[in-house]
């Protein structure tokens, strides 16, 4: 019988969890930002739940629009009982999410990241993919890409790379 | 009818009868050699003794004769002596002038030998002389060779060398070229490019990675 139950409520947890990386994502688009909001969520409802001496982590206006979006149906599927074990999957699925990485040559911003993000969703036709940023200064420009451990250059230092051999030609031409 | 006698009997007096008349044939014979025999040996002494007399009278007059005899032989022996002297300085004579013209004729073959062995030797000599012009000219021409083709050789060993150098060089530069040309174009486009414009590369490397179908 526990048993029965045990499976019933992790199925249920597994429409529940599809739901809340669901919502988060909706507006969450690099893994840094889904970390940071993950933290940001548990240490708001376990200061709901339980209360805290410890002060609340202070937040940017962009996480705090965030929070305040969050639908009031969203906070329903937390409890006292079921948060710890929520938090637990879904920081363990963390490994399990589709992550592109991207280098780029220019620091980015929580809004150009929210751009990116949603054109690289747009672009693939995936709506919960996450970037994974970093930078690269060897670059130039573009960027590079990195998708389930394959490298893939797609900046201008590649295409230069690609076109050695007639950039060259037209510098041997101005020489001789 | 008187008897016959014995065979045997007649046979034995036959043969008692012949061996009765060889007995004295035997010695009618033996007694005709024994008188032949004293009477040669009486004629042997009497000639033995007229030999004597003759020689003792040939000895006598031998004797007689000597004197003459030797002066004749002496005369004889000078004679045959000068005669043998006259012989013998002819035949010197002879000899001596065959042996001049033994040495003449040895000198002459020495000399024509002595010119044969120096014409041989010069021909010899300048047959090595041939020889070993001919040996030192192709050892010149093989050293020349092997010389020419060692320094062909070490110039294009060197030619590669600086070949290579050459082309490491250009690489080398080459590689500068390149890289000066990305830094400055990080550096310039860095402050050319503005952000809409990085993110417009960006965007368009996103859509060339959806073409390739790098994602899917």
């Amino acid at each position: 019988m526990r048993h029965w139950q045990r499976l019933k409520w992790r199925s249920s947890s597994f429409k529940i969890m599809d739901e809340i990386f669901s919502t988060i994502l909706n507006e969450t688009f690099t893994l840094t930002q889904l970390k940071l909001r993950l933290r940001i969520l548990k240490s708001h409802l376990l200061n709901t739940f339980f209360g805290s001496d410890s002060p609340a982590e202070p937040l940017n206006q962009l996480d705090l629009d965030w929070q305040s979006s969050l639908p009031k149906t969203f906070y329903q599927h937390f409890n006292k009982d079921n948060v710890y074990d929520i938090f637990k999957d879904l920081e363990s699925s963390l490994n399990q999410l589709q992550v592109l990485t991207i280098y780029l040559v220019f620091e980015v911003n929580d809004q150009i990241s929210k751009e990116l993000g949603t054109v690289a969703r747009k672009t693939f036709n995936k709506p919960s993919l996450l970037l994974d940023i970093k930078y690269d200064s060897r670059l130039i420009a573009g960027c590079s890409l990195v998708w389930k451990g394959v490298y893939h250059d797609y900046s201008l230092i590649s295409k230069i790379e690609g076109k050695k051999a007639e950039i060259l030609q037209s510098f041997k031409k101005f020489l001789r | 009818m008187p008897e016959l006698p014995n065979p045997t009997i007649l046979i034995t007096g036959a043969a008692a009868v012949v061996a009765i008349l060889l007995y004295f044939h035997e010695y009618y014979l033996r007694r005709k050699d024994s008188l032949d025999q004293r009477k040669i040996s009486q004629e042997t002494k009497q000639k033995a003794a007229q030999l004597i007399n003759a020689a003792e009278e040939a000895e006598s007059e031998l004797l007689s004769k000597g004197n003459w005899a030797t002066q004749k032989l002496a005369e004889e022996f000078e004679s045959r002596l000068e005669g043998l002297i006259q012989t013998s300085q002819n035949s010197i004579s002879v000899s001596q002038d065959q042996l001049i013209k033994f040495m003449k004729d040895l000198q002459k073959r020495s000399a024509d030998f002595e010119e044969a062995s120096r014409s041989s030797t010069e021909a010899k000599i300048n047959q090595i002389f041939e020889r070993l012009e001919s040996k030192l000219s192709d050892f010149l021409i093989q050293t020349e060779q092997k010389t020419t083709s060692s320094i062909e050789l070490e110039l294009k060993s060197t030619r590669q060398l600086i070949e290579t150098y050459k082309n490491q060089q250009l690489k080398l530069i080459d590689e500068n070229i390149i890289a000066m040309m990305e830094q400055t174009l990080t550096l310039v486009l860095a402050k050319k490019l503005s952000l809409k414009d990085q993110l417009d590369l960006v965007y368009e490397a996103l859509a060339k990675a959806k073409v390739e179908k790098f994602i899917v």
